[in-house]
């Protein structure tokens, strides 16, 4: 990984914990009842890190950061609420205004030295994770942390469940906060306007859906248990230098989604995929922003050897994917514990977030971080824009024992340029 | 206390008028006397006829001497009583700190971090969350920003940072309302019970505002959640001393270093009740102020228990098995300012009641001590005296207990049980913010009388009675503008978390 993670003790210290709410008392009784597409999400979590210059974030204190958040929870009361369960059994938030955890930290390296490093999974320890459970009733949804490097520079790192809303969501939150840190008056449209994200069913079979995978029964502390470590790996690509790789006016995602699956199945040999998830946003969910799962999951399987399959074969199979958004939502219903990140080697489509539209004094965050939580065995691939517009940064989180034959398939087929060792 | 001696028909009508002809006669005393006599002297005028009255008034020799002596004595007597009698102190304007939504802790906030930091003690948390269940407090009181963190951080600077942020505040509020210039401040006096830092807050106000180096400053700590009163008071005497100047009075409670940290029970309450406020005051004896001033300061009774042992160990701070600071309640706590106040009345009434409960009283005490009867004290009605009562928000039980010895109906108790739950207890500043509320709601008249009660430790009861004097328009800016209009606001007995 890192010399960070060589040096033994982390650089991240001096943890403060304390809690945010909302700025006003949410009315006694509200609740929130979770769509079955939520239910099916409750194992895996999102995690994303902003990272703010010096020059920036220097003067941002925590009482700045944290008067927006205040602001937004008033509005979206239901994700500072925490899991009851009905009479029934099934899972609803209680909108009692306990709040989001807040954690402070310092970092003993400057900005320049912490993102020196091209593997930007090393931006996870800026992230305080917690599960949700084993007290459903004493579990913050959120996790937010806020580290200042020596230079002044300022990370943020959400850790969010993905029960209450997906990457967009999470997105959209942060740039509220931003807007709101900006002094901006956010409209916040009546609930009813809102289309309740119920997704239609598109497709006709009723096959169980391939992407996802009913796990043992983990109760109330929502944890995905691998059978193998897992790890993370992230490289950046030029949108160019991807669609060169195929003459026809194709998305950069699938191409790249073509490319690491063939990667995958090399590595992987006789085991190799014949299937994948694909996770993009509802392109509808991009009109009307809130906190919800809007998700997209569809299944691809190929009848053929993804490792000896032409790359247009591959495409073509995926643009016949079948949109199994509706039976997870159905399935979810059961409120029994599924996992659909790494159910099947996954690929999540991000693409078009817009995270670098939370910006601080007008400037946008020098680098984003985004991964997944409670990612299944057979690993996931998160592709989101980087900082510079032509570029898109590549999260891959596999089973550590093979990710090495992975690299050097990525390295073989050019995505990545060279392998440093160590640095 | 208990009821009424008279025979039971206090529900009859009859006896209700009865009553008020009664007040009436009494009260009124004196002028119904001057109705005869006008009459007399009428009819007599009437009989004697014009000349008559001519001879009379020219028999009357008018001596230059005797003019000017009787002149000069009336103009001696006049100054000396004027001269005597104490100057009238105004309560000019006051502030109460509003603190920001930053500071709320919602009640399942509270009980989370109770949970994770009494992780070892689920019994004391179960404790707690009884005590917030049934203390009258709202969701949105605040604490300081060190005591949200978990576990808390109640270092010496984030105690001083509170001051500054909760004094500052309160103080530049009161500057901007009054127009008071800071190098026009003659009397600086600071009560804050618990925290007491050196230089003293005191000083760290001269320090901040810049201060005359002649000013006559105080700062009382360690006198319990009375101590607003007891600074008023400190104001008033030295403006007797002290012609034509004013008095800024600050109270407050400082959180951040008393947050209990062990698991006793009864040394945990405190964590659960207090919380953050201030309030600034500014009183004057200067005559220009006369128009402008809001209150006029009538009375202020002072009663301290401590002679009695029970009384002085009933709130105590003192240190846990384990060596944690905390502040001890004992459970007689109630009875014991039931004493107080009745200690406390009995010097107020002769001063504010009017004649009719007055006599009431002393028959009730004649027939009970000279000829034995089996009468129950009487309490007076101090409904007929004051129209507005300002008690102390200590806890929801203490008001109870107030409400049901004074006989007061629920509008009286309204202001301190709706600050109570929106502010919890603030300590010495609690009375100062139901003031605020009484005025917020448009209901202070010019004339009305209002009565500030104050418990604390030591024990004390400490009364002040102030006279509206120009009617109040409700307040734009300050601590209840924003939420006025959801108050009242029905408190149930017990809360489910």
């Amino acid at each position: 990984m890192g010399r960070l993670q060589e040096e033994g003790s982390s650089p991240i210290h001096s943890f403060r914990l304390s809690t945010v709410s909302a700025s006003r008392p949410t009315e006694t009784g509200m609740t929130h009842e979770p769509t079955g597409l939520d239910l099916a999400m409750k194992l895996h979590y999102l995690k994303v890190v902003y990272i703010y210059s010096a020059q920036t974030a220097r003067d941002l204190t925590v009482m700045h950061v944290k008067w927006p958040l205040f602001q937004l929870f008033e509005h979206i009361p239901w994700i500072v609420g925490r899991f009851r369960r009905h009479d029934s059994g099934r899972l609803f938030i209680k909108c009692n205004d306990c709040g989001t955890r807040f954690v402070e930290s310092q970092c003993d390296l400057t900005l320049e030295e912490w993102l020196r490093v091209p593997d930007r999974s090393v931006d996870e320890s800026l992230v305080y994770h917690q599960p949700v459970g084993p007290g459903l009733a004493y579990s913050p949804l959120i996790y937010i942390q806020m580290t200042r490097f020596k230079c002044g520079g300022l990370a943020f790192g959400l850790s969010w469940a993905h029960i209450m809303g997906d990457l967009f969501s999470l997105s959209h939150f942060f740039n509220l906060w931003s807007r709101t840190l900006a002094g901006e008056e956010i409209y916040w449209p009546k609930p009813s306007n809102l289309q309740k994200g119920c997704p239609n069913p598109t497709s006709t079979t009723d096959k169980e859906p391939g992407s996802i995978k009913q796990v043992d029964p983990v109760g109330d502390l929502w944890v995905v248990s691998n059978n193998r470590k897992m790890t993370t790996y992230s490289f950046n690509v030029k949108v160019n230098d991807i669609k060169s790789q195929l003459p026809a006016n194709r998305n950069e995602f699938e191409i790249l989604t073509g490319i690491i699956w063939k990667c995958i199945a090399k590595a992987r040999g006789k085991s190799e995929p014949v299937a994948i998830t694909i996770i993009r946003p509802d392109p509808n969910g991009l009109k009307h922003r809130a906190v919800r799962n809007t998700q997209m999951i569809s299944s691809v399987h190929v009848d053929f050897s993804v490792v000896h399959a032409n790359l247009d074969d591959i495409l073509k199979a995926m643009v016949e994917a079948t949109d199994e958004t509706f039976l997870i939502n159905e399935l979810g219903e059961r409120d029994e514990d599924f996992i659909v990140y790494g159910a099947k080697l996954t690929f999540v489509d991000m693409s078009e977030v817009d995270f670098y539209e939370a910006k601080v004094r007008e400037t946008s965050p020098r680098s984003v971080y985004c991964n997944v939580q409670g990612i299944g065995d057979n690993g996931a691939v998160v592709v989101y824009p980087a900082a510079k517009k032509d570029e898109r940064v590549v999260m891959v989180t596999l089973p550590e024992d093979e990710m090495e034959k992975v690299k050097g398939e990525l390295e073989k087929c050019g995505l990545v340029k060279e392998l440093s060792n160590g640095e | 206390m208990s009821q009424a001696p008279m025979p039971d028909f206090s529900s009859s009508v009859k006896l209700k008028y009865v009553k008020l002809g009664y007040q009436y006669l009494v009260n009124h005393f004196l002028s119904l006397l001057l109705i005869p006599v006008m009459a007399i002297i009428a009819v007599e005028l009437l009989r004697m006829g014009p000349q008559e009255i001519l001879n009379v008034w020219n028999s009357l020799h008018f001596d230059l001497v005797q003019v000017l002596c009787s002149s000069f004595f009336v103009i001696f007597i006049s100054t000396v009583y004027f001269m005597s009698k104490p100057r009238t102190v105004y309560l000019v304007d006051y502030s109460c700190y509003k603190p920001p939504v930053m500071c709320r802790v919602p009640f399942s906030t509270f009980m989370e971090h109770s949970r994770l930091i009494l992780k070892d003690s689920p019994k004391s948390v179960e404790f707690q969350m009884r005590i917030l269940e049934r203390s009258g407090l709202g969701e949105e009181t605040c604490l300081p920003p060190a005591i949200h963190y978990i576990p808390p951080t109640p270092t010496m600077d984030e105690a001083r940072s509170e001051a500054q942020m909760v004094i500052f505040t309160a103080m530049d509020d009161l500057f901007k309302k009054t127009g008071l210039m800071p190098k026009d401040v003659d009397i600086l006096i600071v009560n804050c019970s618990l925290f007491s830092p050196t230089p003293s807050l005191s000083a760290m106000v001269i320090n901040k505002y810049k201060l005359r180096s002649n000013i006559k400053s105080f700062n009382l700590s360690g006198m319990g959640c009375s101590a607003g009163l007891i600074s008023v008071d400190l104001a008033r005497d030295l403006l007797q001393v002290h012609p034509n100047s004013n008095a800024v009075i600050v109270s407050t409670e400082i959180i951040t270093p008393n947050y209990y940290k062990g698991n006793e029970r009864a040394m945990l309450l405190p964590n659960c009740l207090f919380r953050m406020g201030s309030a600034a005051i500014l009183m004057s004896n200067r005559r220009s102020d006369r128009w402008r001033a809001k209150y006029k300061l009538c009375h202020l009774v002072r009663t301290h228990r401590g002679a009695d042992d029970k009384s002085y160990y009933c709130v105590y701070e003192q240190e846990d098995k384990e060596g944690k600071i905390g502040i001890n309640l004992s459970k007689d706590l109630m009875a014991i300012a039931g004493e107080a106040l009745k200690a406390n009345i009995t010097t107020m009434g002769p001063l504010v009641l009017p004649a009719s409960e007055q006599l009431l009283f002393l028959f009730s005490l004649i027939g009970r001590k000279i000829f034995n009867l089996k009468w129950k004290p009487y309490i007076p009605d101090f409904k007929l005296a004051f129209e507005h009562f300002c008690i102390h928000a200590g806890g929801r039980a203490v008001i109870d207990e107030l409400q049901k010895n004074l006989q007061l109906s629920g509008e009286h108790v309204e202001a301190s049980r709706m600050t109570l739950h929106r502010f919890g207890n603030t300590s010495s500043s609690s009375l100062w913010y139901e003031l605020c509320y009484i005025e917020s709601k448009g209901r202070m008249r010019r004339g009305d009388r209002v009565w500030q009660i104050a418990f604390g430790s030591g024990f004390k009861c400490n009364s002040a009675v102030w006279k509206c004097n120009r009617t109040i328009k409700t307040p734009k800016d300050g601590p209840w503008s924003d939420c006025i209009d959801r108050y009242p606001v029905f408190i149930p007995e017990v809360v489910k978390l």
